[in-house]
C-alpha cells in the first residue's frame, strides 16, 4: 500500500466547498434530525466563507445535498434578488456548477431565509430554512442544559404561559414570527422566523423541510406528512396575518403575504413578499406565457393541498422523481 | 476563485446514495433505488474515522476499516451493519439513545427481501395515511423487538437494503403487523 492509495488526488477545492468528512458528519446528523422530527440535533457547523448568522447553517445543508443537476433557488425574506440571496445563490453555483433558478416550480433545492414560497412545494423538492435561534424555550429558559431537559420531558407549560401573558397584556398573541409549533405531537420547535402565515405550509406538506442554525450548531427537520401544530388555546384559535384584502402596489397580486412599505404621507403601500410570485403576476398581466403554480393560500385563506398526486407535471426534468423498486411497495 | 470544482466519482456516488437514504428516511416504507447495490455505498456516504461501528457480517469489516471506522460491540456503536439479520438479539443490543440525547440512537443497516414475508403497515411522520408493504428475510419476532427498542424519542433507526433497493424505518414510525 502506498501513500497515493490512501489519499485522494489533489484538488484546489472540494466539490461543493465542504470537505468530504464535513459532509458525512452533516449527512449523519440530518438522518437523525429526520428520524426525530422537530428535535434539535447538534452538529459541527464548519467554517464557510460567510459570517455566522448570515445563513451558514442553511448553506452547509445546501452544499451537502447539492450536485451538478440540482436546480437551486435562494430566497431572502421572500426576495430572490436581495444581496444576501444573490450572494448565496452565486456561491452555490460557483462551488458546485449547479444551475440556478428564481422559479419555485423549477427548483429542486430551495434555501430560504424567513419565508416559505407561496406556490405549493412538491415531494421532490427540499426546503432548507436558515435559523438564527433554534431554541423555542430560550425566552422562558436561557439555560440550555435545563432547556434540553425540558425537551426531554416534553415540559412545555411555560410556552403556553408565555402566550397567555401576551393575551392578557395585549389582548392577542403578539408572536409575529417563529411561532412555536408542536411537531409530531412531541417536540416544540421554532419554525425559524417565518411569519405566522407560513407555519401551516409545513403541516402535512409533501416536501421535506430541513432547518439549520449554523451559529448555534443545531439542525432539525420536518419530514413530509408530519403534523406541525402551532401552540394555541382551545378558545383562542391560531390566526395568520390578515392579508387577504391587500393588493400589491406593483403587481396587483392579491391574497398572498405582503410587505408593508411606509409612505411619506404617513400611510402605507403593500408589495408582494414572494418576489417571484409578483414577477409572475406582472408577466401574466402583460400577456406572457408563465406557469403559475397552485398556491397554499387562496384570497388570503389557507387551502389544504388536494390529496392525490403532486400538482402539475414537472417541466424541467424527471430523473429525480422517485423510481419504485420492482417487488417493493404494496403486497 | 479560479474554476468550479468538478465532482469526482466518489463524491457523485456518495451524493446520490445519500439522496436516496434521506428520501427513504423521510418517506418510511416507500422503496427507493440507490445508484449501487449493497452496503458499500452507504458506508462511503456516511462512515468515516469519527464513527464507531459494529459489523455482524464479517464480509463488511474490510470496507468499514477502509473507511477508518472503529469496530466496537453493538452497545457502543453509532452505526450497526447487520448484513442479513440472523441474531434476533442484535436489535435489543443496539444503542437507543435517551430522551435527553435522542441523537445517540444508532442507525442499523439490515439486508432484507422486499415484497416477501409478513405484511406490515407503517404509520407516522413521512407517511400519507399508512403504507402497506412486505419485508422478508427477517428473524422471527423482529417487529416485536423493534417495537420494544423504540421509546420515542429514543430508539433505533433502521435502513433495509435489498440489492439497490432501500427502505427507511425511522424511530418515529409505528409498525402494525398485519
Amino acid at each position: 500500500m502506498t501513500l497515493a492509495d490512501l489519499a485522494r488526488p489533489w484538488a484546489a477545492m472540494s466539490y461543493g466547498f465542504l470537505d468530504a468528512s464535513a459532509k458525512r458528519e452533516l449527512r449523519r446528523k440530518m438522518i437523525k434530525a429526520v428520524c426525530v422530527p422537530g428535535c434539535q440535533m447538534p452538529y459541527a457547523s464548519r467554517e464557510v466563507p460567510m459570517a455566522r448568522g448570515w445563513g451558514t447553517g442553511g448553506l452547509q445543508v445546501s452544499l451537502t445535498l447539492i450536485n451538478p443537476r440540482t436546480r437551486v433557488k435562494v430566497i431572502d425574506q421572500g426576495a430572490d434578488d436581495s444581496v444576501n440571496a444573490a450572494s448565496i445563490r452565486r456561491f452555490l453555483a460557483r462551488v458546485s456548477g449547479a444551475p440556478v433558478t428564481l422559479d419555485t416550480l423549477e427548483a429542486d433545492l430551495i434555501q430560504s431565509r424567513h419565508r416559505v414560497p407561496e406556490e405549493i412545494l412538491r415531494s421532490d423538492q427540499v426546503l432548507v430554512l436558515q435559523v438564527p435561534n433554534p431554541e423555542p424555550l430560550r425566552p422562558v429558559q436561557p439555560n440550555m442544559s435545563i432547556a434540553r431537559q425540558m425537551h426531554a420531558d416534553a415540559d412545555y407549560g411555560r410556552m403556553w404561559l408565555q402566550l397567555y401573558e401576551q393575551i392578557v397584556r395585549s389582548g392577542r398573541v403578539m408572536q409575529g414570527a417563529s411561532y412555536p409549533s408542536m411537531v409530531n405531537g412531541r417536540h416544540v420547535m421554532t419554525p425559524s422566523p417565518i411569519p405566522r402565515w407560513d407555519v401551516p405550509k409545513l403541516h402535512m406538506a409533501r416536501h421535506l423541510t430541513i432547518l439549520s442554525a449554523g451559529r448555534e450548531k443545531r439542525i432539525f427537520a420536518v419530514p413530509p406528512f408530519t403534523r406541525v401544530e402551532p401552540l394555541v388555546f382551545d378558545d383562542v384559535p391560531y390566526r395568520v396575518e390578515d392579508h387577504g384584502g391587500l393588493t400589491c402596489a406593483r403587481s396587483g397580486a392579491r391574497g398572498v403575504f405582503m410587505n408593508e412599505i411606509p409612505q411619506s404621507d404617513g400611510g402605507s403601500a403593500h408589495e408582494v413578499s414572494d418576489s417571484e410570485w409578483g414577477v409572475k403576476t406582472i408577466r401574466h398581466r402583460d400577456g406572457e406565457a408563465v406557469r403559475m403554480g397552485e398556491t397554499w393560500y387562496r384570497d388570503g385563506r389557507f387551502v389544504a393541498p388536494r390529496p392525490g398526486p403532486d400538482p402539475g407535471p414537472r417541466s424541467v426534468r424527471t430523473d429525480a422523481d422517485p423510481d419504485p423498486v420492482p417487488g417493493g411497495g404494496a403486497p | 476563485m479560479l474554476t468550479t470544482p468538478v465532482a469526482d466519482a466518489a463524491e457523485t456516488r456518495a451524493n446520490a446514495t445519500y439522496e436516496a437514504i434521506l428520501w427513504a428516511f423521510s418517506r418510511p416504507g416507500m422503496p427507493r433505488r440507490m445508484p449501487h447495490s449493497g452496503e458499500a455505498g452507504v458506508i462511503e456516504a456516511l462512515i468515516d474515522r469519527e464513527c464507531a461501528v459494529h459489523a455482524a457480517d464479517p464480509l463488511l469489516i474490510p470496507p468499514l476499516l477502509q473507511a477508518g471506522a472503529r469496530l466496537v460491540e453493538p452497545e457502543a456503536a453509532d452505526h450497526v451493519f447487520a448484513g442479513r439479520l440472523t441474531d434476533p438479539a442484535l436489535l435489543g443490543r443496539c444503542r437507543a439513545g435517551s430522551a435527553l440525547y435522542p441523537d445517540d440512537g444508532a442507525t442499523l443497516v439490515i439486508r432484507a427481501r422486499f415484497g416477501q414475508g409478513a405484511g406490515v403497515r407503517f404509520v407516522g411522520p413521512g407517511v400519507d395515511g399508512g403504507v402497506k408493504l412486505r419485508i422478508g428475510d427477517l428473524p422471527e419476532g423482529f417487529w416485536r423487538d423493534r417495537a420494544r427498542c423504540v421509546r420515542y424519542p429514543a430508539g433505533v433507526d433502521i435502513l433495509f437494503l435489498d440489492g439497490e433497493g432501500l427502505i427507511g424505518l425511522p424511530r418515529s414510525t409505528t409498525v402494525e403487523v398485519m
